[in-house]
């Protein structure tokens, strides 16, 4: 008996629109419902951290669900230390800098104003920039709106916190299960396509995600330390906000020490030596990264070229923001790879 | 009403079942054990095939090889015909139940198919590919292992199968 090739090209189609279908759902159910996009982004960034942790523990013998349940347990109790230690701290530190904002952005505004009339002493005649009418109120606005918006990022942020290790947890223990009856419906022509594709974007996501994350921990921790050292104040907001902030290739290490600047310049400017003593902090953290992290990333996902990473970056803020920059690169690195793998096998995998 | 939910409760356990004892059966999976059966057989996909349709294709980039659980498939090789510039398919071989096919693409790098294989009648395939293969040995490595030495022993079997009759052409073709 056999089929026609228009009945097996007529069900290889239906089943690539449930396929399809289904992925569209997903997506729509993930972009659209409220906070759900950024818990998911959260679940997975737990799901590459915890995943090596979860198979060795597999391979260990313990079963799915234990060697699922036990590095959630022991994350639980890390987080809970932390919280109690960690996060009076920076509660007592973020209520300081909401106060004493305004105050360093002018101190700040008013040294920049006179480097910039020092500036002009020389350069007025190539430099007629208002700096002071400009810079001044937008800053102040900017910084102004973020620190009073802070209450309902929290808030999301505790929705968020509740939800993507719920997500990371099934993902992890159910994951597989979930992307092999999608995969199912992939059709019998394309399978071994989307299968690599789905093996290959896996694997590189996964390391570009731990690589970044150690990156950060370990730029945080010595920001962190050296701020100590040198009785820096907000040590720790600064840390945390940089460690984030160095996510963002290339331009996130030079954001990150601008509010560490703005401390800096409200407190006397370069004059009391620590503008150097900052310059070096940030520095020797982002060497290290370099010496002692990036010679191991095995992703090689990372190589992008610096103004694709730039143009990425400012195309991920224009469209959501921060979180815009933080995502769009992983994003497009997901692209570049699922581009790369189709054009490859359109062109050669297929004779 | 009671008789369909028995049924279908039970339904899923017996495939499970049929799938592992098939995977059992097979060269590759028959030295794993009890929980590590289990666990590939969580991991290996099933797939089912109209007559006539196309597994792979010769010339493809391979990623995998294929248990068959039912059906007929058929193995032939696509040739370009000197005089004509025509392409000529030739069968080489018809496979059937529990036999397996692809497993050079396991251990290649990005090695292509060197047949076709098309289902001759309605067939139901086991899959088993090159990620999978690696998910056991991240989860398992023990039951990687045993899968492993079993691959490298049937290619080494081709091999030799390919070596003697090489040698066999060879003798055919140095006699007057």
């Amino acid at each position: 008996m056999t089929i026609s090739l228009k009945a097996i090209e007529r069900e290889r189609k239906l089943k690539l629109f449930f396929f399809l279908g289904a992925q569209l759902c997903l997506f729509l159910a993930i972009t659209q419902i409220k906070n759900v996009l950024v818990s998911f982004l959260l679940a997975f960034v737990i799901y590459y951290m915890l995943a090596p942790a979860v198979d060795f523990l597999e391979r260990r013998g313990l079963s799915r669900v234990w060697a699922t349940t036990l590095p959630f347990l022991i994350l639980t109790l890390m987080m809970t230390v932390v919280i109690r230690i960690f996060f009076p701290v920076l509660g007592d530190q973020i209520e300081s800098l909401k106060v004493n904002f305004p105050k360093y952005l002018e101190s700040t505004t008013t040294f920049l104003n006179s480097m910039e009339s020092r500036a002009s002493h020389f350069i007025s005649e190539i430099y007629p920039y208002d700096l002071k009418g400009t810079m001044g109120p937008q800053a102040m606005e900017m910084a102004q709106a973020a620190l009073k918006n802070l209450p309902n990022y929290l808030s999301q942020s505790l929705a968020i916190s509740l939800l993507s290790p719920f997500l990371a947890f099934f993902m992890l223990l159910d994951g597989r299960d979930f992307v092999r009856k999608i995969m199912s419906l992939v059709p019998n022509h394309f399978f071994e396509l989307v299968l690599n594709l789905n093996w290959q974007i896996n694997r590189q996501l996964g390391g570009f995600i731990r690589a970044r994350l150690i990156q950060s921990l370990l730029v945080g921790f010595t920001i962190w330390i050296g701020l100590l050292i040198l009785d820096f104040p907000y040590s720790l907001f600064l840390a945390i906000f940089a460690g984030i902030l160095n996510v963002i290739p290339y331009l996130g290490p030079f954001i990150g020490i601008v509010p560490a600047l703005i401390i800096s310049f409200s407190n006397g400017g370069s004059g009391d030596g620590n503008f150097i003593w900052l310059l070096l902090i940030y520095s020797s953290a982002q060497i290290l990264d370099i010496v002692l992290i990036t010679p191991f990333i095995v992703a090689k996902i990372v190589d992008l070229h610096p103004v694709t990473v730039v143009i990425v970056i400012i195309a991920g803020a224009q469209m959501m923001g921060i979180l815009g920059m933080i995502i769009s690169i992983p994003l497009f690195c997901t692209l570049k790879v699922s581009t790369q793998s189709i054009y490859k096998h359109l062109t050669d995998f297929r004779a | 009403m009671v008789n369909y939910i028995w049924d279908n409760l039970f339904l899923e356990k017996n495939e499970n079942r049929s799938l592992r004892e098939s995977l059992k059966k097979n060269i590759l999976f028959q030295d794993l054990q009890f929980q590590e059966l289990k666990l590939v057989r969580n991991i290996v996909n099933v797939r089912h095939y109209r007559p006539g349709e196309n597994i792979f294709k010769q010339g493809e980039v391979g990623v995998g090889m294929y248990i068959i659980l039912s059906g007929v498939v058929n193995i032939y090789i696509e040739e370009m015909q000197a005089q004509t510039s025509s392409p000529v398919t030739s069968l080489v071989t018809q496979l059937k139940t529990a036999d397996f096919f692809g497993e050079l693409a396991l251990v290649e790098n990005e090695g292509r198919r060197s047949a076709s294989a098309s289902a001759h009648e309605e067939t139901v395939l086991i899959g088993f590919y090159k990620p999978d293969l690696i998910e056991i040995l991240d989860r398992s490595p023990s039951a990687g292992v045993k899968i492993l030495m079993r691959l490298g022993e049937v290619l080494g079997a081709r091999l030799r199968q390919t070596t003697a009759r090489i040698t066999e052409l060879k003798k055919d073709h140095k006699k007057p």
